[in-house]
């Protein structure tokens, strides 16, 4: 993550309403907040995430409002004074700068939230009958005149008068919150990361389009798939030396497609994933796998324009794409990277087309994987930490990655660490890959002479042709090659009839993860392998005839009947969690869990490993339904997680 | 393949790359697996492969389970994930010596299971020098384990308790919140028994460092107990985590978090410490006003956090005595965005449920009536029975209307007999149902959030306003003004219009909202 606003990246700006502004800060642009006031774009860029600014009002002669950083001592005023009051100890000097005395003869009316009016600031009773609140006139009357912002009136009408003693601190502190977000000028910028990506798709957005995934579940899904960052990248070349470096006319296409299927060779650290949440699942796997940002380059105090002109140097390559990449509008960066890539692009290949053919600019990169791709048939794709995503439409929805500066339908792409490291394919390519045509389609194949006659961009278009198909052929193969070393799932789909697919190419003791907003779908699921069913597909009698004889290899591309949807030896450990952080507030003397909260959707977590088992019939032993194990009574061992001992009816038991 | 980056790193046993982050495809000697007895019931096993009989056993160094014996030679050189028979062992000389674990009365046993099992190990590493080759092992006619590889999960369900520890639901929620990301530099105190520092070391993971200078991910672990210490430090070892951790034995509260005096450059913290108030001072971006004798002027104060970066902060409290004050503290020094949460997390089973007269019988099945219209017929029946009873004979009693009850089962006998014969699947039938576990957990701990933003001086903030000069705005962005919107909302409507029908506005309205993801862009004033 970036340690200060970038330009053009985007942010969110909460607002003192609570609500959350997402936007891209554009340079030399004004920034509206709507009714809080707005300011020049300028003054939040390349300043640190987190500060609380306040509107200030404009100078007399300059056109914009300027911001102050509001220190926490100031945010925190009331409550530390409240603090200090309660503990004895009275606060000298410091408190009064923040108190302000009513004695400019404006009289202000404070009113609790059924509009009655607790006090005035310029008499000593309260007046029960007086029902006057401040109309909106009065409050924009009140920040126009402008001798303070919002704060001051609310100090005004909460501190001005001593009749408000008699009200308890906790119906104070509830209107004070109110009114005090109401018209205080602050907001606060913050980096808009998956967390918080998801709070506002959540809280104030659409629920619905992350599939009301909660902070909880991602957390849950990411950790029990054991998603994290897997190594560095690895070429195929690099696995397979003796192809390196001959070039599109040493070897023949034919020699190639036999070599791209000859080279998968499925290592670990790749991930299986299905996402119906516009990306947002892919996103926080990204996050967690540290390829979803790119690279910040480490404080150079003010990267200068010169950095970006002056880079023939790979080690400069970072900073200057992602330069371009935050400075310039959309067209020219994809030029400028053209122009930076081609550099690294082999002479005889003048294509604009860039996708995909860069390596990848992470600053751990070793310079070699920045050597040019040499023919066409070359694999961009790392081997390893990347995410095969499966797409039930021709093309993947990952809108959500703009966010994060990537555009999966971008033939041109600029610079980014998700372009070879992210995999996707239609289900039709995984299972029948023959009825694809892009898969089956051969690429055009022309003499070099030929090539030499053509114009320069359908030059760039026959190579682009021949690499979007030898990618295509790699996803395909590789993923149908199976060994993936994890499964993470956020569907709209029956997870059933994910897994009766996808279970085949997890390697052993891989792990599963499947989100869903109810738990129908996933107790469904957990039923298919229950010990009950598990007993009745070992037991010759009942299991299917087909499966008798069959090899456990042979058993683990069962299709599935209505009996057996899948195989139910093939997962352990079934478990189905959900999870809720309850918030609290926390003031002196008014410390509770808070009053209301988002509905919805709970959300569930069904986890597992994928078991290879054993070949012929395996029995247990063991009584298992011994003694069960008395409630809060302590053992050392796996009831960690304070579960029972496992019951007979339960899913996932012994057996 | 992190092979190259492994060659040339520092600590000669970080050659390899910790079986947490890269277990490879098969179980590996001296490697470490999660054997999996049942569900719930995971051993920890450090594969050895035994040179000669070992501890009384000819077959070399065997994990004893209720659900029988396994040599390691069994759990060797298979794939992860292997379903592994158990093997008839030779007790050889062991008989003699001492005998348990072979158990089968349930209960707790498992936990001796397990702490057999790594004590076993232990003296394996002592002594076995023994030159005769271990006894193959056969194959015994029942009996399994599953062989799983080492995750921060299954490290966490199934690792010695020394202290109380941290489990997944609450510390996958905490490193998303925390940020802890590749890369990210994290401190944590105490250590305890390390079930967070194994699943934040997942998360900060970016690579082992080539070099000292090479700065990569990295969790700074501190414990002030000295066995504790140890312990961990041992352990980190042998996990292959030597690079990614570094645990220092220290009372934070006293001694704050740098490394040999360098900072370790946080931007991500944990602490799961009695008074974390203590030590929330030593995590300051400058010498904070109640520890000015930390430092001075020959010796100054450093910051244990990343200048260039917020720092995200969690704190794990079980009382709310103890939130108290740690937030109270925290707005004293600065921190923003504090937010106390809990988590509550429940484990949910799923049964079928088997309610009905005309069940077969078996275990799991409720024999009473499914519905009203089950109870009805049954009571119908025996009304008819009972007046049949009548009929035929002048005196009734009580114990013949029950021998009626029973001639009654017994029809239902037949019908269920009649069931089975059809088919009667005892793993589909009945309602599929849904309900929490037996036990909860219903609280674990607070967890406080706070973030400090870096420090912003006067220089760096001049800077960034001499780069970026105000006053040359073009165009609007965010929020629309009033006016606006309602031009835009008539333009919407004109459209409207022109199509005529109110289908169309419909049609918009879902257009609206189908709309992905349009944040509020940039629009001309
Ligand atoms: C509850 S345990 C931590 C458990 C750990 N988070 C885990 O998941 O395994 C608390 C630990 O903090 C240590 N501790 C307490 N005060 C400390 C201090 N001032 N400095 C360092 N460690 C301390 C204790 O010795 C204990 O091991």
């Amino acid at each position: 993550m970036y340690s200060v606003v970038q330009p053009n990246g985007w942010v969110a700006l909460r607002l003192p309403s609570d609500t959350t502004k997402v936007l891209q800060v554009i340079p030399n642009t004004t920034i509206s907040l709507g009714k809080y006031g707005s300011f020049p774009s300028n003054l939040i860029i390349h300043r640190p995430f987190h500060l609380t600014y306040e509107l200030e009002d404009k100078r007399e002669d300059e056109s914009y409002c300027r911001l102050r950083v509001v220190p926490p001592s100031e945010l925190y005023a009331d409550v530390i004074a409240e603090e200090d009051e309660a503990q004895g100890c009275t606060t000298p000097g410091d408190q009064s700068d923040k108190i302000l005395s009513a004695t400019d003869g404006v009289e202000f009316s404070l009113v609790d939230d059924d509009g009655k009016v607790i006090a005035k600031s310029n008499r000593e009773t309260i007046d029960d009958n007086a029902r006057q609140t401040l109309t909106m006139e009065e409050i924009e009357e009140l920040k126009r005149e402008g001798t303070g912002a919002g704060k001051d009136i609310i100090a005004k009408l909460l501190l001005s008068h001593t009749a408000l003693d008699q009200k308890t601190s906790f119906s104070l502190a509830k209107y004070k919150l109110l009114k005090t977000r109401k018209y205080i000028r602050r907001f606060q910028v913050l980096p808009l990361d998956v967390p918080l990506l998801g709070k506002w798709m959540l809280e104030e957005k659409d629920a619905m389009r992350v599939m009301e995934m909660r902070d909880e579940m991602i957390g849950l899904v990411g950790c029990w798939a054991n998603v994290h960052y897997a190594g560095e990248d690895v070429t195929l070349d690099e696995l397979n030396a003796s192809r390196r470096g001959a070039t599109n006319e040493e070897v023949t296409d034919e020699d190639r497609l036999k070599g791209l299927e000859e080279e998968v060779k499925p290592i670990d650290g790749r991930w299986l994933v299905i996402d119906d949440t516009s990306g947002f699942l892919v996103g926080a796997m990204a996050e967690r796998m540290g390829i979803l940002y790119q690279e910040e380059e480490e404080i150079k105090e003010q990267p200068t324009e010169q950095a970006v002109q002056a880079s023939s140097e790979i080690k400069a390559e970072n900073d200057t794409s992602n330069e371009i990449d935050q400075t310039k509008p959309k067209e020219q960066t994809a030029e400028q990277a053209v122009q930076v890539s081609s550099e690294l692009e082999a002479e005889n290949d003048t294509s604009n087309d860039i996708d995909q053919t860069k390596p990848e600019l992470r600053k751990l990169a070793l310079p070699k994987k920045l050597q040019p791709r040499s023919h066409d048939f070359q694999i961009p794709y790392s081997q390893t930490n990347t995410i095969t995503l499966l797409h039930a439409a021709s093309q993947p929805n990952l809108s959500f990655l703009t966010y994060y500066g990537f555009d999966v339908q971008n033939p041109n792409h600029p610079p980014h660490p998700l372009i070879n490291h992210l995999l996707p394919l239609t289900w039709l390519q995984l299972l029948h890959p023959e009825k694809d045509s892009a898969y089956t389609t051969p690429p055009p194949h022309l003499p070099q002479e030929k090539l030499t006659a053509m114009k320069t961009n359908r030059r760039g278009g026959y190579h682009r042709k021949r690499r979007r198909y030898a990618r295509v052929r790699h996803i395909v193969d590789s993923a149908r090659a199976g060994n993936f070393s994890g499964l993470a799932v956020a569907s709209t789909m029956e997870p059933i009839s994910i897994l009766q697919h996808t279970l085949p190419l997890l390697a052993g003791g891989a792990p599963i993860a499947i989100y869903s907003p109810s738990i129908e779908p996933l107790s469904e699921l957990a039923d298919c392998f229950s010990v009950a069913r598990r007993s009745a597909w070992m037991s010759p009698e009942t299991a299917p005839p087909e499966t008798i004889g069959k090899t456990a290899a042979e058993l683990e591309r069962w299709e599935g009947n209505d009996d057996f949807p899948l195989n139910p030896t093939l997962l352990l450990n079934v478990m189905i969690q959900t999870s809720r952080a309850r918030r609290w507030q926390v003031l002196p003397q008014r410390t509770h869990p808070v009053m209301t909260d988002r509905g919805g959707s709970e959300g569930y977590v069904f986890t597992a490993f994928r078991a290879r088992p054993a070949e012929g019939r395996v029995e247990a032993r063991g009584k298992h339904t011994a003694k069960r194990r008395k409630v809060g009574e302590k053992s050392a061992d796996a009831s960690a997680a304070g579960t029972p001992a496992p019951t007979e009816a339960r899913v996932g038991g012994h057996s | 393949m992190n092979q190259k980056s492994q060659h040339n790193t520092m600590a000669p046993d970080s050659s390899i790359v910790s079986p947490f982050l890269k277990p490879g495809t098969v179980t590996k000697p001296h490697g470490l697996a999660i054997v999996q007895l049942s569900r719930d019931n995971l051993v920890p096993v450090y594969l050895q492969d035994t040179k000669g009989a070992h501890d009384g056993y000819a077959e070399g160094a065997v994990v004893n389970t209720r659900y029988g014996s396994f040599p390691h030679s069994t759990l060797i050189g298979v794939p992860w994930g292997s379903q592994i028979r158990a093997s008839n062992v030779d007790t050889g000389s062991r008989g003699r010596k001492r005998k348990r674990n072979i158990g089968d009365e349930g209960g707790n046993e498992d936990a001796e299971d397990g702490a057999g099992a790594k004590q076993a190990n232990k003296e394996e590493v002592e002594g076995n020098d023994e030159q005769v080759l271990p006894k193959k092992a056969t194959t015994a006619s029942s009996g399994f384990v599953h062989v799983l590889p080492p995750t921060p999960e299954l490290w966490t369900a199934s690792l010695p308790h020394r202290t109380q520890v941290v489990y997944t639901p609450d510390y996958s929620f905490i490193l998303h919140r925390i940020r802890a990301r590749p890369g990210t530099r994290l401190i944590e105190a105490g250590a305890g028994s390390g079930s967070f520092t194994h699943a934040s070391v997942r998360a900060c993971y970016n690579g082992y460092p080539l070099s000292d200078t090479d700065r990569k991910g990295k969790v700074f672990s501190f414990e002030y107990h000295e066995q504790r210490f140890q312990k961990m430090k041992v352990e980190l070892s042998s996990h292959g985590l030597d690079g990614l951790v570094h645990l220092t034995h220290r009372d934070v509260y006293k001694d704050g978090f740098n490394v040999n005096g360098v900072s370790p450059e946080a931007e991500a913290i944990f602490l799961d410490l009695p008074a974390p108030w203590e030590a929330l001072p030593h995590l300051s971006r400058s010498r904070p006003a109640s520890k000015q004798s930390l430092g001075t002027e020959e010796n100054p104060w450093v910051s244990p956090l990343n200048p260039r970066k917020s720092a995200h902060l969690c704190t794990f409290s079980p009382c709310i005595e103890q939130v108290t004050k740690t937030v109270s503290a925290m707005r004293r020094l600065g921190w923003v965005n504090i937010e106390m949460v809990e988590i509550c997390n429940r484990r949910i089973q799923v049964f079928r449920d088997r309610v009905g007269l005309n069940l077969p019988v078996e275990r799991g099945a409720n024999l009473t009536p499914a519905n009203v219209m089950e109870a009805v017929a049954r009571q119908a029946e025996i009304e008819e029975r009972f007046k049949e009873h009548a009929r035929s004979g002048p005196s009734t009693g009580e114990m013949e209307i029950d021998e009626d009850v029973e001639a009654d089962t017994k029809d239902g006998e037949a019908i269920r007999a009649a069931a089975a014969a059809a088919g009667y699947k005892v793993w589909k039938e009945g309602k599929l149902i849904t309900k929490g576990e037996a036990e909860v957990k219903t609280h674990t701990s607070y967890l406080v959030f706070a973030v400090l933003p870096r420090e912003w001086s006067e220089k760096e903030e001049a800077a960034a306003s001499a780069r970026w000069p105000c006053g040359g705005e073009e165009k609007v962005i965010g929020a629309l003004n009033k006016e606006a919107r309602r031009r835009e909302k008539q333009k919407v409507h004109e459209g409207q219009k022109k199509k005529g029908a109110k289908k169309s506005m419909e049609g918009a309205a879902i257009a609206a909202l189908d709309v992905p993801c349009k944040p509020d862009g940039v629009r001309a004033s």
